[in-house]
C-alpha cells in the first residue's frame, strides 16, 4: 500500500506547509503535490502483487492499472488547477481564497480514497474507502462559495448521502444473508432469494449514482454546471473513474457466480443512459451542461472530458475559437472527433472493444442502439466544431492562455492520438484482466 | 410474577422485530426525505436512514453468531455520517449566507 501512504503524507504535508509560510513565497508549495503525485506514480511500479491485513487489502495486476489511472487524473487536475488556486483565473472570487492549497489536500484526500477503493476487500474497507472518494467531492464542489456553486454542492451532498444511505442498506442485507464480510465468500455464499435481488436493486442504485446512469442520473448536469471547471474535469473522470471501480468489486465479487442473470438489466441501463444522454445533450446551451449530458452517454470513455477545462459558460463563447487560438480549436476538435469515435482517435479503439464485448454475449441490439447514439452524438459534436470554424469571431473568444494549461492540453491530444494508434495497450490490458 | 414473564422467551425480541424496527426507520427516513422541504430536515432524514443500515448490521452480527465485523461496522458507519453532516452544514451555510434560506424547493437557479 505505498501509493496509498505517500499520496496520504503528501497531503498531510501539503495541509501543515501551508497553514506555516506567508502568502507570497506559497508559490512555491506546487512541487509538493506535484512531486508527491509523481512519487506515487512510481512506486505503483513496485508492487508485488499480495495481500495484506488478513486479505481485506489486496492487490491484482488490474488494480495496478487502475491505480496509475487514477493517480494520472490527479497529476492532471493538479496542474490545471494552479490557475484556479492562485487567484489568476477568472473562476475565483473570494480575495480569501487565493493561494489556498486546501484544495489540493482535499483532492489528495480524495485520490487515497479511489486508491483504497481499488484494493478493498471486504465491505468495511469498500464503504469507508467509497465514502473518502466521494465526501471530499461535495467539498470541491461547492468550493467557489457563490450562490450557483453552494447550490450545486447542496444538491450533491443531499442526494449523494441518499445514495450512500441505499447502499449501506444493500450492504447489511447482504451481510445479513452470508454473515460474513468478504466480498469473494459472500458472492460464493449466496443463494438467490428475493431478499438478494432487494440488496441488489438496493446497491445497483446506488452504483449508477456515481456512475450517472440514466434513471439517477438527475444530479448531474447541476453539479457540473455548478461547480468549478477543474472540478467537472475531475467529477467527469475520476469520479466515475470510482464508479467503475465499485461496479467491478460488486459485480464480479458479489455478484460472481450469479452474473449472467444481471446481463439484461445492465444492457436496458446502457442503452437508457446512452440514448436519454444524446438526445437531452442536442438542445442543451450552456457548454458544461452539454458537456455533462455528453458524458452521462458516454458513461465508458471519459478521458477528454478536460475539454471543458476552458473558462468559457456558453458554446457561443467558442465562437470564430480558430482565429484567435487555432491550436486550442484543433486540440478541441481532435478531443471532441475522439468522442465521438473516430478511427485514428481513442474513443474508437475504446468502443471497438465494448461493442465486440457485448456482441460475444448475445445483445445485438445493444450495440445497434450503441450505433445509432454514435451518429446521434457526431452531430452535436460537429456543432461545436462549427462553431469554432466557421461562425465570426467574438469578443469573448480572446483570452489569455497559460504556457501550463497550454502543453497540458498539448500532451493530452498527443496522448489521445497514441491510445488510438496502439491498440497493444488495451489488448495488454485485457490479457492480465483475463488472467 | 413479573419475574417469570421478564425471563420468558417471548418477552425477548427476535430477529424479526429489530428487522421491522430497521425497516420502519429506513422507510420513515425516505418519507422524511421526500415531503421535508428544509434542508437540515433533509438532512436528519437521512441520518435514519443511515441509522437504520448501522442498525440491521449489529442486528445481523448479534443473530448469526456474534463474530466483531457487524458491530465495528456500525462504529464505522457512525463516523461516516458525522463527516458527512459536517460537510452538508458547512454548504447549507454557505448557501444561507446567499439565498439568506435553505428551502430545497427555492434552489432553481440552474435552468437550461
Amino acid at each position: 500500500m505505498l501509493p496509498e501512504i505517500i499520496v496520504l503524507i503528501t497531503a498531510f504535508t501539503l495541509m501543515f506547509v501551508d497553514l506555516f509560510l506567508k502568502r507570497e513565497t506559497r508559490y512555491f508549495l506546487m512541487g509538493i503535490p506535484l512531486g508527491g503525485l509523481a512519487l506515487a506514480f512510481i512506486s505503483v511500479f513496485f508492487l508485488s502483487n499480495r495481500k495484506s491485513f488478513g486479505g481485506q487489502f489486496s492487490l491484482e495486476n488490474i488494480d495496478l492499472w487502475l491505480k496509475v489511472f487514477f493517480i494520472l487524473c490527479a497529476f492532471v487536475i493538479a496542474i490545471a488547477s494552479f490557475s484556479f488556486i492562485l487567484g489568476e483565473s477568472k473562476e475565483t472570487c473570494h480575495k480569501k481564497q487565493i493561494y489556498s492549497f486546501e484544495f489540493l489536500t482535499i483532492l489528495l484526500f480524495n485520490l487515497s480514497g479511489m486508491l483504497f477503493l481499488v484494493s478493498a476487500r471486504d465491505l468495511l474497507t469498500l464503504y469507508v474507502s467509497l465514502e473518502l472518494s466521494t465526501l471530499p467531492l461535495f467539498i470541491l464542489t461547492a468550493w467557489k462559495r457563490d450562490a450557483l456553486s453552494s447550490e450545486a454542492g447542496l444538491k450533491y451532498v443531499v442526494l449523494g448521502a441518499l445514495a450512500s444511505a441505499l447502499l449501506l442498506l444493500g450492504f447489511s442485507i447482504f451481510y445479513g444473508l452470508t454473515g460474513t464480510m468478504d466480498l469473494v465468500l459472500i458472492g460464493r455464499s449466496t443463494n438467490v432469494s428475493p431478499l438478494f435481488w432487494f440488496a441488489s436493486v438496493l446497491v445497483i442504485s446506488a452504483i449508477g449514482f456515481k456512475l450517472t446512469l440514466v434513471p439517477f442520473h438527475m444530479w448531474a448536469p447541476e453539479v457540473y454546471q455548478g461547480a468549478p471547471t477543474v472540478v467537472t474535469a475531475y467529477l467527469s473522470v475520476a469520479s466515475k473513474g470510482a464508479g467503475l471501480v465499485l461496479m467491478f468489486q460488486i459485480f464480479f465479487r458479489i455478484f460472481g457466480a450469479s452474473i449472467s442473470s444481471f446481463y439484461f438489466a445492465i444492457a436496458l441501463l446502457s442503452a437508457l443512459t446512452m440514448t436519454l444522454g444524446n438526445v437531452v445533450a442536442i438542445v442543451q446551451e450552456n457548454i458544461k451542461r452539454f458537456m455533462a449530458f455528453s458524458a452521462i452517454s458516454q458513461a465508458g470513455y471519459l478521458i477528454m472530458g478536460f475539454l471543458g477545462g476552458f473558462h468559457a459558460n456558453s458554446q457561443a463563447v467558442l465562437q470564430g475559437l480558430s482565429r484567435t487560438h487555432p491550436l486550442i480549436a484543433l486540440s478541441m476538435m481532435i478531443g471532441l472527433f475522439g468522442l465521438a469515435g473516430i478511427p485514428p482517435l481513442s474513443g474508437f479503439i475504446g468502443k471497438f472493444f465494448l461493442f465486440s464485448v457485448a456482441a460475444s454475449s448475445g445483445f445485438y441490439w445493444l450495440v445497434a442502439v450503441a450505433a445509432i447514439n454514435s451518429v446521434i452524438s457526431l452531430y452535436y459534436y460537429l456543432r461545436i466544431v462549427r462553431q469554432m470554424y466557421i461562425e465570426p469571431v467574438l469578443e469573448t473568444t480572446v483570452f489569455p492562455m497559460k504556457l501550463s494549461m497550454g502543453g497540458l492540453l498539448g500532451s493530452l491530444v498527443v496522448i489521445s492520438v497514441l491510445l488510438g494508434l496502439v491498440p497493444v495497450f488495451y489488448e495488454t490490458i485485457l490479457w492480465t484482466w483475463k488472467n | 410474577m413479573l419475574a417469570s414473564i421478564f425471563n420468558s422467551p417471548y418477552f425477548y425480541p427476535s430477529i424479526y422485530h429489530w428487522l421491522v424496527l430497521s425497516s420502519a426507520l429506513f422507510s420513515i427516513g425516505i418519507y422524511g426525505f421526500l415531503t421535508r422541504k428544509n434542508a437540515v430536515g433533509i438532512l436528519i432524514s437521512l441520518e435514519l436512514c443511515l441509522n437504520s443500515g448501522a442498525l440491521n448490521f449489529v442486528v445481523f452480527d448479534y443473530f448469526r453468531g456474534n463474530h466483531i465485523d457487524g458491530k465495528i461496522m456500525a462504529l464505522f458507519i457512525i463516523a461516516v455520517a458525522a463527516a458527512e453532516v459536517v460537510i452538508a452544514m458547512a454548504i447549507f451555510v454557505g448557501m444561507f449566507k446567499h439565498k439568506k434560506t435553505i428551502d430545497v424547493t427555492e434552489m432553481n437557479q440552474m435552468r437550461n
